[in-house]
């Protein structure tokens, strides 16, 4: 009797400790989960817009770097730029990306902004820091183990796991394994 | 609850902040000391082939979704080199985009897939295919033996994005 208030005791208290980490997880695992269809992290604007063709033949990076940010009125400050062809260039500004054909007066305009919360909780399912967090996130995932079998038998009666608990719980054994012999 | 919440958020905040810094660390730790120029690999990328170096540039490419891939311009006017890291064991920011970064890593190389198009036969003809071209249910395909010139990237184990 006293292990089982002991084991109900603890599943009521990692309960609630853990929580908001469950939340966490499992609003990433839907981020990450459609991850072909969407960015989990990043809202990523392109806009494409046409200036008039740079036309000087010598082929100084900076100046054609200042030539489109002034064709296409960015006031950012240019960090870095790479030269791809001889008609096209890359701009790295702050705050926005420029892919230019200089020679075609095309520009593709990309702008990238974090998605603020969502990839906050990516960042931790996805494990991006490591170090104490790997051993956070695997006591945490012990700790998930230990809720699933003690919430097995957290209550008696017909109701209990012995009831009609045993039949939801082959259902959810079934279920993994009915998509495993589908998929696999 | 509210206050709980925002303590949390503020702990998961300050905890990205603890571990950015100016220059961000990824994967494995930087073993070697001397870089190889990206144009000397893609020079002779061969003789590079399954060999691990040290390689910097600037980051003028980065995977949008998974973050699994950065591209790394050259020290040459038009050369850049691709790093491809394992999903999830590395996962690069998009702010990592027009940085300086220096990784280690093994260079290999693909032999780009090349699809087989197919063309119909011309009617009642099965023998129609060219010498080039295979007949097949779905009509004369080209081969897929085409020469296809290898290509050459970086499997990125470690990484220092300034």
């Amino acid at each position: 009797m006293k292990v089982r208030k002991t084991v109900r005791g603890l599943h009521r208290d990692f309960g609630y400790f853990f929580a908001f980490l469950v939340i966490i997880y499992s609003v990433s695992g839907i981020a990450v989960n459609h991850v072909n269809d969407w960015n989990p992290n990043y809202i990523i604007e392109k806009v494409r817009k046409d200036f008039t063709p740079y036309t000087d033949s010598t082929l100084v990076q900076e100046e054609i770097a200042a030539y489109i940010a002034d064709q296409l009125g960015i006031k950012d400050s240019l960090n870095s730029l790479f030269l791809a062809s001889e008609d096209e260039i890359d701009l790295f500004f702050q705050k926005v990306t420029v892919t230019a054909n200089f020679r075609e007066g095309k520009a593709l305009v990309e702008t990238v902004t974090s998605r603020p919360v969502i990839r906050l909780t990516n960042f931790l399912h996805l494990n991006v820091p490591k170090k104490l967090w790997t051993w956070i996130a695997d006591f945490f995932a012990l700790v998930l183990i230990y809720l699933a079998i003690s919430g097995l038998f957290m209550l008696k009666g017909k109701n209990g796991f012995k009831g009609r608990g045993k039949w939801f719980f082959i259902g959810g054994v079934l279920l993994p394994i009915i998509i495993i012999i589908l998929y696999y | 609850m509210k206050q709980l919440s925002y303590v949390i958020s503020i702990l998961l905040v300050a905890s990205m902040v603890l571990f950015a810094g100016d220059s961000q660390k990824y994967g494995k730790e930087i073993t070697l000391k001397e870089t190889t120029k990206i144009s000397t690999i893609l020079e002779k990328p061969d003789s590079y082939d399954g060999k691990k170096v040290l390689v910097e540039g600037t980051v003028i490419g980065v995977c949008e979704t998974r973050g699994c891939w950065i591209e790394l311009s050259g020290d040459q006017p038009y050369e850049k080199i691709k790093v491809k890291v394992n999903d999830g064991e590395i996962v690069f920011p998009m702010e990592a985009k027009g940085k300086k970064a220096v990784v280690e890593g093994e260079v290999y190389s693909i032999v780009p897939e090349v699809q087989s198009e197919c063309g119909s036969h011309k009617e009642g003809e099965k023998s129609s295919c060219s010498e080039e071209e295979k007949s097949t249910e779905e009509g004369c395909c080209s081969s897929g033996d085409k020469k296809v010139s290898k290509i050459y990237m970086i499997k990125g184990l470690g990484a220092v994005i300034e």
